[in-house]
């Protein structure tokens, strides 16, 4: 608990830093905030359903499935692009609900093939309905939100400063809902499925429906930055949604560390402005992604995240002191979920 | 009738090289517990060789196929020595670093060959067989299956008639009895991870000359060796061969009257409702745990 | 070739200079250097339709540099290309966009198209910044600023059936085959229009997912309808030279058309030059000595093909010359403007009925199908395999063919829904 004196502080810098930053940056700078928002709440989201023990390949089909979500109702329906998102985020969820039935009488490995399978035969639909789905060329010209303040006029959300705003309160809403959902009762007994299984059943825990329910919890604000997403871009398609995505997405959380909330967003953010900087490496840009992911591997096991308790526990051993202690990343066993073991 | 038949003929190639691809992954998962991303990349550096060594350098096609072979076994020795063997209490981890492995191989054949169009890759054996009037083969490919399936005798041989594949399927059926009968689980991983790449080498080496040869070529056939795994049953190596045979005959037959896009989808769903109805696939008989 | 554009420049200022006393304008602004953008896929599996482009341009320009550079208006200007790779992924399309706009300086953006378009056009309309796109399928009343200066893919496919109708009069049953995607489909419909137009009856059209690796059975099943023509669509390069192989060794003896036959020496090789005689598709090589005729607006077609083959082996595909035609053609937008405004300059180039395409003058065209006139029309070269050789037989005239069958055509890519009003 004493991090709990130092969170509120640095929570509060941290928000003005984000309040402030855009002025800061370039025009094209701005947009890569907007998807990085995004894609932390993906992210953040995906950690839910880890934390139950299970890893899915489908999460990304689930992000686009709240933007095809929302782009149709608000483009066919004539949703207005409020409604339209949270709904999104709903298609998202439902579908999630659907695939918790023949997708948790799996567990491990066989989930993880399971929702991967589950996933591109979705994608495909996307491919091979060109109605609605508008197939390989998926949906053009999504509407941006609208909104009149008084006194202030229309606010254009098409531009990137009003998104980035709306964005920023959206996934900022969300992960808090998240890291509460995480410390209630629901998410201890999430965590517990994970590392004790049977003695969670024998207690009396329903494991399948918690696992159920993380999972649709996770895909609803998946399909909800999905929505996010392609209502600021304009247009979405199945090629965004691929496996690569995919695969993108588990790097992050696994190179941040999943052990801990922050981890899956320290991964997103520091990899994708990695990339960034890499830019001029134009072709090498892979090679270098899957360096620092197999270096990843081998010296942090628990992740970016660990890093501090790792130096710090590095740090004491210099200083003589018995180096038990390795930080508060040791709270946790430090070893990812092992399909195997179960 | 013709149609009937040469689809026939069609769907036993790509049996033989879905079997190649599955039955590695089979090897390698059975024994190690790590599902390895990279065995489409694996197959992609297969047919990259032959290329190089056939097309480019001259070699003679069956040489420069057993070049390849050799090499992507090697490949295989040193990515279980140096990325798998320090993840073997962690799956996911062996996963992860498969992945990593993944986008540098994909990179480095783009700085050997360039990206455009695909790498040239002449047929070594051309015209056709024609087997009845209106059902040809193409002799390349006829050349490719008999090896394929050669090379799958091979592996049968060794894995039910020889001490060490004895000892392969004892690790694979349990790890910890095995070691306990003093099994060299290190050189039983090396053994699989070295066999399982190099069937996928030998893959890529023979389909060289009948594919699109490109950096990412491995990354549609990766798909179907899921597909084909899980069928079949994970540990099972029996069951991916026949799950091989049937997925191949049910793609192709579906392709040709139908469509492509609607096959790979309803290969998918079969696949899903196998995990469902049967999660150790149609010959597997290990449960999972 | 004594005399480069560089010495010419200095000749005409210097005896300017000595012949009067007016200083002239000419030659005495500043020497500037003006940016391209170049936003396009040059990762992933996309990237065989960008990194080819970017090297042509890099070639073009070095060349135009070389010959002391462009003079528009009163300046003269060095030219350099600046690149974002948009990983065909809209987002990075825009954020590549803004930077080369906004950051670079770039005047205009050349784009590959597709997918990651819808992802820039509200930020380009915005900006007014002039955009140009390979693929037409972009164009819609929406997009003002964006044109389709070289490519009119996929109308120019009519011109190779024209031909093919009017040589081999006994043909009559066609089937074809495209890879589903945005290439593909509009693709198909205009074939079937071109087909109706000539009187021959598609029997059977296979849609298949690019994905696909082995095309076995997609052969098997088109040649159990006894095609005499097999037409390969806007197939991609490599599955034009899988699908013939197959063709081959499955026996198939009939006519075969094509939009690309990209490389097609190496399926003359897989295949033998009696099976690909009388191959028709619409790419020339740019060693073809009819590229040399006056009305070819395009540099010493012939050595542009030696030096790119010289720097980047193995690589040419038709993107190779199709972006640098573009840089060509805003060159002389911008020598007509006056300017390297990208206002100015798309008013110059709009402001004439027709404008200078590679393949001689092309009309301002696309009102029908895209809703705007931003795409340029006119001749577009029928390109035939002889004794393994690509030459090209004769220059199809599409507005002609337009004139007569333009009803054809747009109940084709209705049926498709490929108008811009159906796409969604």
């Amino acid at each position: 608990m004493k991090a709990a004196k130092l969170a509120i502080p640095s929570l509060v810098a941290l928000a003005v830093f984000m309040v402030a930053l855009p002025f800061g940056l370039k025009l094209h700078q701005q947009d890569f905030m907007i998807s990085l928002l995004v894609w932390v709440l993906v992210v953040s989201s995906y950690r839910l359903m880890a934390l139950t023990g299970e890893y899915s390949l489908v999460h990304v089909v689930l992000m686009g499935a709240g933007a095809y979500g929302s782009a149709l109702l608000a483009k066919l329906a004539g949703f207005s692009v409020w409604l339209a998102m949270p709904c999104g985020a709903l298609v998202a969820a439902g579908i999630a609900a659907l695939l918790s039935f023949p997708l948790f009488r799996m567990s491990g490995f066989y989930f993880l093939i399971g929702s991967f399978a589950a996933g591109e035969a979705i994608r495909l639909s996307w491919t091979y309905f060109t109605v609605p789905f508008g197939g390989p060329k998926g949906i053009k010209l999504i509407p941006s939100p609208e909104l009149t303040l008084p006194g202030l006029g229309p606010i254009p959300f098409f531009e990137p400063i009003p998104y980035y705003y709306l964005t920023l309160i959206i996934v900022g809403i969300s992960l808090f809902i998240l890291y509460r959902l995480e410390n209630s009762r629901i998410g201890l007994i999430m965590n517990a499925i994970h590392w004790r299984a049977p003695l969670a059943e024998s207690v009396g825990v329903d494991t399948w429906r918690y696992r159920a329910l993380a999972f649709v919890i996770a895909s609803f604000f998946a399909g909800l930055a999905g929505a996010l997403f392609c209502h600021y871009y304009g247009t979405a398609n199945p090629a965004q949604f691929d496996v690569a995505a995919m695969v993108y997405v588990l790097i992050w959380v696994i190179v941040g560390g999943v052990s801990r909330f922050a981890g899956p967003i320290v991964g997103v953010v520091v990899l994708s402005v990695l990339n960034e900087l890499f830019r001029e490496a134009e072709q090498w840009r892979p090679l270098i992604y899957g360096c620092i992911l197999i270096a990843a591997m081998f010296y942090l096991p628990d992740g970016l995240v660990g890093l501090p308790g790792r130096i710090r526990a590095w740090l004491d051993g210099r200083r003589g002191v018995a180096a038990a202690e390795t930080g508060e990343a040791a709270e946790e066993p430090a070893d990812l979920a092992s399909p195997r073991r179960r | 009738m013709e149609i009937i038949l040469q689809t026939c003929v069609n769907a036993l190639v790509a049996s033989a090289f879905f079997a190649l691809m599955a039955v590695g992954l089979v090897l390698i998962f059975g024994v190690m517990g790590i599902i390895n991303f990279a065995h489409g990349e694996l197959y992609m550096v297969g047919a990259y060789l032959v290329w190089y060594f056939y097309a480019s350098l001259r070699w003679p096609f069956l040489v420069a196929v057993l070049a390849a072979f050799l090499i992507v076994t090697v490949i295989g020795l040193l990515m279980e020595r140096t990325l798998f063997r320090p993840m073997r209490d962690n799956p996911l981890g062996g996963l992860i670093n498969s992945i990593g492995l993944l986008f540098i191989l994909q990179v480095l054949a783009v700085q050997v060959g360039g990206v455009g169009l695909m790498k040239n890759v002449p047929p070594a054996y051309r015209g056709s067989l024609e087997l009845l009037p209106g059902v040809a083969i193409g002799n390349q490919r006829l050349v490719a299956l008999v090896i394929a399936a050669a090379l799958l005798v091979c592996i049968w041989y060794f894995l039910t008639r020889t001490k060490v594949g004895w000892a392969l399927r004892a690790v694979a059926q349990d790890r910890d009895a095995a070691a306990l009968q003093g099994i060299n689980i290190d050189r039983i991983s090396m053994l699989a991870m070295g066999l399982g790449a190099g069937m996928a080498g030998m893959a890529g080496a023979l389909i060289a000359p009948l594919t699109r040869v490109e950096p990412y070529m491995g990354h549609g056939v990766i798909i179907t060796a899921f597909i084909v795994t899980i069928v079949g049953g994970i540990g099972s190596l029996s069951g991916a061969v026949l799950a091989a045979v049937l997925y191949a005959f049910f793609h192709t037959f579906v392709t040709t009257y139908w469509n492509g896009t609607i096959a790979t989808m309803l290969g998918l769903l079969i696949m899903l409702v196998v995990l469902i109805v049967k999660p150790t696939g149609i010959m597997g008989t290990r449960v999972s745990e | 070739m004594g005399i480069t554009r560089r010495d010419l420049l200095t000749a005409t200022a210097g005896t300017a200079v000595l012949g009067s006393t007016v200083i002239p304008r000419i030659g005495l602004g500043a020497t500037k250097t003006l940016k391209i953008g170049f936003l396009a896929p040059l990762t992933g599996e996309v990237s065989a339709w960008g990194l080819p482009g970017l090297y042509g341009c890099e070639v073009l320009v070095k060349n135009i540099n070389a010959a002391g550079g462009v003079q528009i208006g009163e300046d003269t200007y060095t030219l350099e290309i600046a690149s974002f790779d948009d990983e065909y992924l809209p987002d990075k399309a825009l954020q590549g966009f803004k930077k080369i706009v906004s950051e670079e300086g770039a005047k205009f953006v050349m784009m590959l198209g597709g997918d990651p378009w819808p992802g820039v056009q509200r930020f380009a309309n915005q900006s007014k910044m002039l955009a140009t796109t390979l693929l037409p399928s972009d164009l819609s009343p929406d997009t003002p600023y964006l044109l389709a200066p070289c490519e009119v893919h996929p109308i120019y496919n009519v011109t190779g059936v024209e031909y093919l109708a009017r040589n081999f009069p006994d043909a009559k049953r066609a089937v074809i085959c495209a890879q589903n995607d945005s290439l593909g489909i509009p693709s198909v419909a205009t074939y079937e229009a071109a087909f109706e137009a000539a009187g021959i009856e598609v029997v059977d059209v296979n849609i298949f997912d690019p994905a696909t690796t082995d095309f076995a059975p997609l052969v098997t099943s088109l040649m159990a309808k006894k095609p005499d023509i097999f037409c390969y669509d806007t197939a991609y390069a490599d599955f034009v030279n899988l699908i013939a192989q197959q063709l081959h060794i499955q026996g198939y003896k009939g006519l075969q058309i094509s939009c690309t036959c990209d490389n097609y020496p190496q399926i003359v090789e897989k295949t033998s030059k009696e099976f690909m005689e009388g191959f028709i598709f619409q790419f020339p090589d740019f060693d073809d000595p009819k590229l040399n005729e006056p009305f070819i607006n395009f540099p010493e077609p012939n050595k542009f093909f030696a030096d790119y083959n010289a720097a980047h082996p193995g690589t040419w595909t038709a993107v190779s010359w199709e972006y640098p035609s573009i840089v060509l053609q805003w060159i002389a937008g911008a020598k007509l403007a006056g300017s390297v405004e990208p206002m100015q300059v798309l008013e110059a180039m709009k402001s004439k009925p027709s404008w200078p395409h590679i393949f001689g003058e092309a009309d301002w065209w696309g009102q029908d199908l895209w809703g705007i006139n931003n795409a340029l029309v006119g001749k577009w070269p029928v390109v035939v395999i002889r004794d393994g050789k690509a030459t090209i037989a004769e220059f199809g005239d599409i507005p002609a063919w337009w004139a007569k069958n333009k009803d054809v055509l747009i109940k084709r890519m209705r049926e498709r829904n490929q108008m811009w009003d159906q796409r969604a």
